[in-house]
């Protein structure tokens, strides 16, 4: 039985900041690569965007939302750190209340993680249809470096067992222990970075490429079997470490880079850059999307395009509709003047 | 229940009124003060309601007066202007107007102001319709009187705005509309009456300039008046280049809120022989209440709630738009003129542009509004408006108005309208000399 | 702050979040928000759910700048500026008011087409209060 993405959405909130505009704040700029990002407008957080992104994902194939079975939503900044989330999204999409659904948080590999959750549930309900949201708007102190990068997105696939365009090969992960990189205690809104350099770039690169290699591996595939890789983006540069351990290109890294010009997505990073990769992607294409969640762990999902079918709004249509603010309109929506 | 021969039934719009064949019921059997229908077709004589006293407080920001005290300066204010006889034990029963319960006595408001003043066993209820409540307390004055239930009665309203915070005073201007969608959408009555505004711009191609006017106007009648909140006169560029508040009514398109009471003396016509020689006439009066919101409503350049309260006030008074000489409107926001000159018939729907351009509204117009200054210049003590405006309109019909300026002369009848909210209740009074 | 209880809010949540309306079985009139007697026809209390599609034209609007802004709203507007208020005629029919969301307050016109969508309204007893507001939708 073949499962795969049969639809998908994306959605990026209209308002962006510049580089230029944190440089001449702070004197520099910490997300290496990035070039602007985008801001969450006031009246929005990451259920009222993955709302907009289920419809979106829905509506591209068309699929009515009383068909779907499964709901899984993935985030690392949801509005409560206790409330059943996934409620309020079902219900404004008129998902049926007996679908089972689940919520994902506590790491930025939670994307990644709905969508294989999603796919388990079509081994046992193969004709069901799984909508996985995933929509991050992480936050951090405006002292902290890594606060720069920090973007908003989301980003939505259908999962089913019929009519997909992209079918799921295989897939693997890793999880270990590496306590203290990217953190966020309970009760805090703002992310931890101890800023241990070495320590966070070795795990983020132990985790993706363990759980890369296990894939690759059980396949039989090898790196130039791939049109595109998408991996995860706490900036632009942070992949092309992990590509080069694989031995995958910049070239094959291009069409998903969506970092450059959207900023750090969290958990919606993998999700919206193989979203970015399906837009552009022909029928034949290998797809490999590696996410890394801090404290760590990875998972790595190989797809295969064997249709046409494409969302919208594209990633670029919708990176292309925006309104520039600047960092004092930034800090004013964030609500980061106490 | 109400009389007439024939024992038929009448049906209007869902108000069902049967008519006994006994006895003459309590209001002669002529009008259905309700419904405003005639219930018998013919025309026994009304019993006729006057008013023979009318006092109202000084209306602004009074930190050192209490709810209850501002009632009490209303209500000596009537008594001296009662010509003779003045007795607080003949008055039967109080009509008191109020919204906010001064922000701390929710029940039984008008039992604590009634005995505050020295009446302390009467019938008394506080009437709650949003800024209509003060209409809405004489027309149940009215209605008390005509139905011979009391003989002499108070119909007042308080409001004392200023001791919450800003906040908190929103709260209670915000929550008369309807709360569940238009203040959840983000507006006050500011916002509510913009939409109004913007659409009849849009319809029919009013302009920013007849908005300020009507602040002009509103605010040099107001420098007339010594009880009035604001008495300075202000230009027509000052009021246009205000900040916005709800585009398009910027800051001088808006009421202020205020402390103020007012109270009127309501009486039968054989009551008032032993008061005065002049009493003033309830000519006629009607209510109507529409749908909250304004997104319910068939029409959003117009408040159906003031035309078919107008219209019930224009059938029991046996008159017409063309008889009334003078009016207080109800002025909350300056597209609220705009609209009354309009649904009370004063001219035709699109046309109060041109209407106040003409000077129609001036005191030296044909018809002025609001010589008192309306809600805008002389302000706009929630429960108080209705009845203040009765205060304004009786010192008008008998020549006593403080200031010479401001007199309209030799009027004989006049109009009162009085808008709950943004229109979900509207009271419409005609007096008459 | 106004005061909308929890579970009065909640009643609301189908009219809030999918914009659930009700048809008039006796006359058609579609309802929206839900009355207890249909407003088409005064008459009847029997209806059928409909849902609505959430697409319809702006009718008339305002900007709410800080003047006129409820305490539940002051700190979006200080955060974001003058906000578009405005009401909707949907496309079903009934018309209904709504902030407006995603666009320039200089760009909003009578006649323009609009969506409605999911989000934050406001917060109160800590529980946040989502529901539509409405966004451009050219060509929808």
């Amino acid at each position: 039985m073949a499962v795969g993405i049969s639809g998908y959405g994306v959605y990026v909130p209209r308002l962006r900041i510049k580089r230029e505009d944190y440089a001449k704040a702070w004197g520099s700029f910490s997300a290496t690569g990035v070039s602007e990002k985008a801001v969450m407008g006031y009246d929005e957080d990451v259920l009222t965007m993955a709302s907009k992104v289920s419809r979106r994902a829905l509506d591209s194939i068309p699929l009515p939302a009383s068909k779907v079975t499964r709901f899984a939503l993935a985030s690392t900044s949801p509005p409560y750190a206790e409330k059943l989330l996934s409620g309020t999204v079902l219900v404004s999409l008129g998902i049926p209340s007996d679908a089972f659904s689940s919520d994902h948080t506590s790491s930025t590999r939670a994307g990644t993680e709905a969508v294989i959750a999603g796919f388990e549930h079509l081994a046992g309900t193969p004709s069901g249809h799984v909508l996985v949201a995933s929509a991050d708007a992480p936050t951090a102190s405006m002292w902290s470096s890594v606060e720069h990068g920090l973007a908003a997105g989301a980003a939505a696939f259908v999962l089913s067992a019929s009519d997909v365009f992209a079918e799921l090969e295989g897939h693997a992960s890793w999880a270990s222990e590496h306590a203290g990189e990217r953190f966020r205690p309970r009760g805090q809104e703002q992310i931890h970075d101890l800023s241990v350099k070495k320590f966070s770039e070795s795990s983020f690169v132990a985790n993706t490429t363990k759980a890369a290699s296990a894939v690759l591996k059980r396949l039989g595939r090898k790196p130039e079997d791939y049109a595109h890789v998408v991996i995860q983006q706490p900036d632009a540069r942070a992949p092309a470490s992990v590509a080069g351990k694989l031995g995958f290109t910049d070239a094959q890294l291009a069409a998903g880079l969506v970092s450059a010009y959207l900023g750090d997505l969290g958990a919606a990073s993998v999700p919206l850059g193989l979203a970015a990769v399906l837009d552009v992607a022909k029928v034949g294409d290998r797809v490999l999307a590696v996410s890394y969640g801090s404290g760590a762990g990875a998972d790595a999902l190989s797809f295969r395009v064997t249709a046409d079918r494409k969302a919208s709004p594209s990633v670029k249509e919708e990176a292309a509709r925006k309104e520039y603010v600047d960092y004092v309109q930034y800090l004013k929506i964030k609500g980061a003047i106490q | 229940m109400y009389g007439g021969p024939g024992g038929k039934g009448y049906i209007d719009k869902g108000v069902i009124a049967t008519h006994s064949t006994r006895a003459a019921g309590p209001c002669g059997g002529i009008r259905c003060p309700i419904a405003g229908v005639p219930l018998d077709g013919g025309r026994t004589s009304m019993r006729k309601v006057a008013i023979v006293g009318a006092g109202q407080s000084r209306y602004g920001e009074f930190p050192d007066k209490s709810i209850k005290e501002l009632f009490f300066e209303a209500y000596r204010d009537m008594a001296s202007s009662v010509d003779r006889n003045f007795d607080p034990k003949r008055i039967g029963a109080a009509y008191v107007g109020n919204l906010g319960c001064g922000g701390f006595q929710l029940g039984n408001l008008s039992a604590l102001v009634s005995e505050f003043v020295g009446l302390p066993y009467i019938h008394t209820m506080r009437i709650e319709n949003a800024c209509a409540s003060g209409g809405y307390a004489l027309a149940t004055a009215a209605m008390d009187v005509m139905a011979g239930v009391h003989d002499v009665v108070l119909a007042g309203g308080v409001e004392k705005m200023t001791d919450v915070s800003g906040s908190k005073g929103k709260y209670w201007l915000g929550v008369s509309g309807d709360t569940e969608y238009e203040r959840l959408a983000g507006t006050t009555f500011s916002g509510l009456y913009a939409l109004l505004a913007q659409r009849h711009m849009h319809e029919f191609g009013t302009k920013r300039e007849h908005l300020s006017m009507v602040a002009v106007k509103n605010h040099k009648n107001g420098a007339l008046n010594p009880k009035a909140q604001f008495q300075r006169e202000t230009t027509l560029e000052k009021a246009m280049a205000a900040p916005m508040v709800a585009a398009p009514l910027n800051l001088f398109d808006c009421c202020s809120t205020t402390d103020g009471a007012s109270a009127v003396l309501v009486c039968s016509a054989e009551a008032a022989k032993s008061f005065t020689d002049t009493p003033i006439w309830i000519e006629g009066f009607g209510t109507s209440s529409d749908y909250l919101a304004i997104h319910d409503r068939a029409e959003t350049v117009a408040l159906e709630g003031t035309r078919r309260a107008a219209d019930r006030a224009y059938k029991m008074a046996s008159k017409g738009p063309q008889d009334i000489e003078l009016a207080e409107v109800h002025d909350c926001f300056t597209i609220a003129e705009l609209l009354a000159y309009e649904d009370l018939g004063f001219c035709k729907k699109g046309e109060a542009g041109r209407y106040i351009e003409e000077g129609h509204p001036e005191i030296g117009g044909d018809r002025p509004v609001n010589a008192s200054g309306g809600l805008k210049a002389k302000g706009h003590p929630i429960g108080s408006t209705g009845t203040g405006q009765a205060y304004e309109m009786f010192h008008q019909l008998r020549g006593s108005v403080e200031k010479p300026g401001r007199q309209v002369k030799d009027a004989e009848v006049g109009l009162l309208h009085n808008v709950g909210g943004s229109g979900g209740t509207v009271a419409v009074t005609i007096l008459g000399r | 702050m106004a005061h909308v209880s929890v579970p009065m809010y909640w009643r609301t949540i189908p009219q809030r979040y999918r914009l659930v309306g009700h048809k008039c079985k006796a006359c058609g009139a579609i309802n929206f928000p839900p009355k207890g007697v249909c407003k088409g026809c005064l008459t009847s209390s029997d209806f059928e759910e409909i849902q609505l599609q959430g697409l319809g034209r702006v009718h008339t609007f305002t900007l709410i700048g800080a003047g006129g802004a409820p305490p539940e709203f002051a700190e979006q507007e200080k955060a974001g500026g003058s906000y578009p208020v405005a009401i909707v005629e949907l496309d079903e029919g009934p018309k209904v008011i709504g902030q407006m969301a995603d666009v320039s307050p200089k760009d909003v016109r009578i006649g323009m087409r609009v969506r409605a969508e999911l989000r934050r309204i406001y917060s109160e007893e800590g529980v946040i209060r989502y529901g539509f507001k409405f966004v451009p939708a050219e060509g929808a």
